[in-house]
């Protein structure tokens, strides 16, 4: 099993509750969908001793408890204060022990693995269509620095992804593309238990961005970030991965640092800012996009009222949004709710994954705002695209 | 033996099938505490949202003579509220609601598992806060602090246990369903503005009876104004000698209105240094400063010194977002806690130093208390890791418990048979005997709390 190599973690759980927290749901998104006391870091600490005292089995019912974790990292976050358990290396290993011991897990999450592994992206789509939204941008083959925009940003947010890309080649960055050859980052893998073809997607993977000479990873998605800064590492049993990763939070931010672009063109919106966990709290940035939003003219920034590492998930981590949708939705409804308390009239953030879960939050809060990422911000105030994709009644073609 | 099957429909009926289980992975986060407690399993767990739902469970259990838990928080340190028989948990996290701030009356109506950090967040929007809390981090509730009648470092020396001076009225749900309201919300054409005006004092009968004759449902609690200064002080006393001769100056010299809290704490690798943390009351500047050179000027007198407070503010100001580094190191216990008059300390101390310290070698607990109006609330208490030092520690805890308690010492906490019930049958009191009484005559099945606070078989 392996959350045996957390055994010391798992029975170091003094039951204090501060992943809890004061509201009884208002930190854990788990919790808020799914009520039980099983659903936080304290209630899945018991379990996994449990397991390892023999007194509980994984079983198929026990899936949504384990399975329904968006990984926000909230409750881990909160652990700090106390065991310091890393709740979702456990949760990670749970998973793990499902698909090792063949116990059935959430359809829809071996679902998306499969597609991944046999389509090279999350939706199924042809390996042509990776490289629709670079229609009409030219790319550097072999300049070293790879733009990476993985599954969501490909396929879902074709625009965006373009307006992010024409940005950073304004700004000066000669950008190289897998094109064809892109594939999943291989996500999906871990996060839903399949260690050991992880390993081998890992493998494939770093052998592919060798031979294609690549010295830098820029990707607007935290969960490629991650998985190439941290998960092939770890998988590959390497110190460190020996491409530099860097996500594009800290190369918009090095934009305006450099004074790369100038920004003349006012946003005159109120804005606020969205932290997404894997770049906030998994890896303690928070405020690189605050110092870009600010640094535009006629931006009113505000916050919301959990920000940084409080802030509520958007309810698209954990591969929640394809194991149960529902869940992912009620808690995209509440951040949005987060966000109306705010005042503002746009939704920022740098995660593409939370922008697809934000926008449904809209939808289902029956708000109408506009959920952009802040390169979307920063290409209007550079006169790159046209000021009306802030509007609310904008609507992006893909 | 409890048909879970037919106890899941029927509670079923009461909240809708998706506020009750029966799974055992949802069983097994309720089967232990904060405490050293043995793993006790309840069958269901459900979640009730208001007092009809509840005195729906309560005709199902007494129907099918199935015991009834409450469980707040889920921060109890006794064993206050495991399944000490199998039966239903009820987790009260869903009635956590303010229901209104009354500044005119400066009372607040509230729903038990409202916590105190929520409350304190939403009276200071207000300019007012509580009277006082216990320690116990973000989780800790208000009714769960309130039926135990706990205490502990924020404000009580000035204002006490729960239930000294906090508590305005009750409601309670009865063991047979029946709704009471205590104090002034008794009178239905009056309100909910003070405690004792009518008859006795039932408020009384149900703060610190660890849910075993009701459960809590509403309660009215005194509000103050917030203030604005923090004014805290650590002194390192001489001697114990010192700390009572301080204890009473506090007491008598300057009233119960200097301080808000004060907090010993001696560690057990140098158990000759007796730190004292304050927290200084007051409502305006000039006077917490006049309060604070008063304070300073007796702890030098008494052969103390003053150091950076930097310390006390860490404790005093993380009272309700939680205490770093009490988990740090696994799970965390009292035991030989009780409260005891001021100069009774002493005994509480050299039971530390003598029974634990040397005859044991146990050197892992601390030595800690707070001074509360014209008394002591002390406690040893350590980290421990589960499962391997849990034998040994449960062994000498409860070696402790008996020596403590069978001095000048009332015990805190009573709880299930991991706790200290089996110590307060033994000794067989004319109170012991009136509240099995009252116990009997209100739950005659035992529904309520079966196994906390009274053992059983002295029910049968």
């Amino acid at each position: 099993m392996r959350i045996k190599e957390f055994q010391d973690m798992i029975y170091a759980c003094g039951r204090c509750n501060y992943c809890r927290g004061q509201d009884f749901n208002e930190r854990c998104p788990e919790i808020f969908t799914q009520i039980w006391e099983s659903s936080t870091g304290r209630g899945r600490m018991a379990i996994a001793r449990g397991i390892l005292e023999g007194k509980l089995d994984y079983s198929e019912e026990l899936g949504e408890r384990i399975f329904g974790c968006f990984m926000c990292g909230r409750c881990r976050e909160e652990c700090k204060k106390a065991a310091k358990i890393d709740i979702i290396a456990i949760t990670k290993a749970m998973r793990a022990d499902f698909v090792d011991q063949g116990v059935k897990i959430p359809e829809s999450g071996s679902s998306m693995v499969n597609i991944a592994v046999s389509s090279g992206n999350i939706f199924a789509d042809s390996p042509a269509a990776h490289a629709k939204w670079a229609q009409g941008l030219q790319f550097v083959r072999g300049s070293g620095t790879l733009f990476f925009p993985g599954c969501l940003a490909s396929h879902r947010f074709k625009e965006k992804t373009n307006i992010l890309v024409r940005l950073l080649q304004a700004a000066g960055y000669t950008l190289d593309f897998l094109g064809d050859d892109q594939t999943c980052c291989g996500t999906p893998l871990w996060i839903t238990g399949r260690t050991a073809d992880a390993k081998k997607w890992a493998q494939n993977y770093l052998r592919k961005l060798k031979k294609h000479g690549v010295k830098e990873i820029i990707t607007p998605c935290p969960s490629c970030f991650r998985a190439f800064d941290e998960e092939y590492p770890h998988l590959l049993g390497m110190e460190k991965f020996p491409i530099r990763v860097r996500h594009t939070g800290e190369v918009l931010e090095e934009i305006v640092e450099k004074k790369k672009l100038n920004f003349k063109v006012p946003i005159n919106k109120r804005v606020t800012y969205h932290d997404p966990c894997e770049i906030g709290r998994y890896r303690g940035i928070y405020e690189p996009a605050r110092r870009v939003i600010r640094a535009l003219p006629g931006v009113d920034f505000v916050e919301m009222e959990r920000n940084r590492a409080d802030a509520f998930c958007c309810g698209g981590g954990g591969a929640v949004k394809i194991t149960y949708e529902h869940h992912s939705n009620t808690v995209a409804e509440e951040r949005i709710r987060d966000f109306v308390r705010s005042g503002a009239q746009v939704m920022s953030t740098v995660c593409p994954a939370c922008e697809m879960n934000l926008t449904h939050g809209t939808y289902a809060a029956d708000v109408q705002a506009r959920v952009l990422d802040v390169a979307e911000l920063m290409a209007v105030a550079a006169g790159i695209v046209d000021r009306e994709i802030l509007e609310t009644d904008y609507f992006p073609e893909d | 033996m409890v048909d879970a099957a037919k106890i899941t429909r029927l509670l079923a009926k009461v909240v809708g099938p998706e506020r009750v289980s029966d799974k055992d992975f949802d069983l097994i986060p309720y089967s232990r505490d904060l405490s050293p407690a043995r793993q006790k399993l309840p069958t269901h767990v459900v979640l009730p949202q208001s007092k009809e739902e509840i005195q729906g469970i309560l005709r199902i259990a007494n129907q099918e003579n199935v015991p009834v838990y409450v469980r707040a928080g889920g921060t109890s340190h006794w064993d206050a509220y495991l399944a000490q028989e199998p039966g239903i948990m009820l987790d009260m996290s869903r009635m956590n609601r303010i229901l209104y701030i009354n500044e005119r009356d400066l009372v607040v109506t509230i729903q038990p598992n409202c916590t105190w950090a929520k409350l304190d967040r939403e009276l200071r929007k207000h300019g007012l806060t509580y009277l006082c809390s216990e320690a116990g981090g973000p989780a800790m509730t208000v009714g769960g602090s309130v039926m135990k009648a706990g205490a502990g470092p924020h404000s009580t020396a000035k204002f006490g246990c729960h239930g000294d001076q906090d508590v305005i009225t009750l409601e309670m749900v009865l063991p047979n369903g029946d709704i009471v309201q205590t104090g002034s919300a008794a009178w239905p054409s009056a309100g909910k503005f003070e405690r004792q005006c009518l008859g006795p004092d039932l408020a009384g009968m149900f703060i610190g009876a660890e849910g075993i004759l009701g459960i809590c449902t509403e309660l009215t609690m005194r509000i103050r104004p917030a203030t604005d200064f923090k004014e805290r002080l650590i002194a390192v006393m001489p001697s114990l000698d010192s700390v009572i001769e301080f204890g009473h100056f506090i007491n008598r010299n300057v009233g119960d209105e200097y301080l808000q809290g004060i907090y010993l704490w001696v560690d057990p690798n140098a158990p000759d240094v007796f730190t004292l943390m304050m927290d200084i009351f007051g409502y305006e500047a000039e006077i917490v400063e006049h309060r604070k050179k008063k304070l300073s000027e007796e702890v030098k007198k008494l052969g103390g010194s003053l150091g950076d407070r930097g310390p006390a503010d860490d404790y005093f100001g993380h009272i309700l977002t939680g205490l770093t580094d009490i988990f740090a190191t696994g799970v965390w216990h009292f035991f030989g806690a009780g409260t005891l008059r001021i100069d009774d300390i002493k005994f509480v101390y050299d039971v530390w130093r003598t029974e634990l310290l040397q005859k044991r070698g146990y050197r892992k607990a601390g030595f800690g208390g707070q001074v509360l109006p014209r008394r002591w609330l002390a406690f040893m208490v350590t980290n421990y890791h589960e499962p391997g030092d849990w034998d040994e520690l449960v062994r000498m805890a409860h070696e402790i418990d008996e020596i403590i308690l069978a001095g000048p010492v009332i015990p805190y906490g009573i709880g299930g048979r991991d706790g200290l019930r089996d110590i307060v049958a033994s000794h067989d009191t004319g109170y012991y005997r009136l509240l099995k009484t009252l116990k009997r005559t209100l739950d005659p099945k035992n529904i309520l709390q079966r196994g906390i606070f009274i053992p059983e078989e002295e029910l049968q």
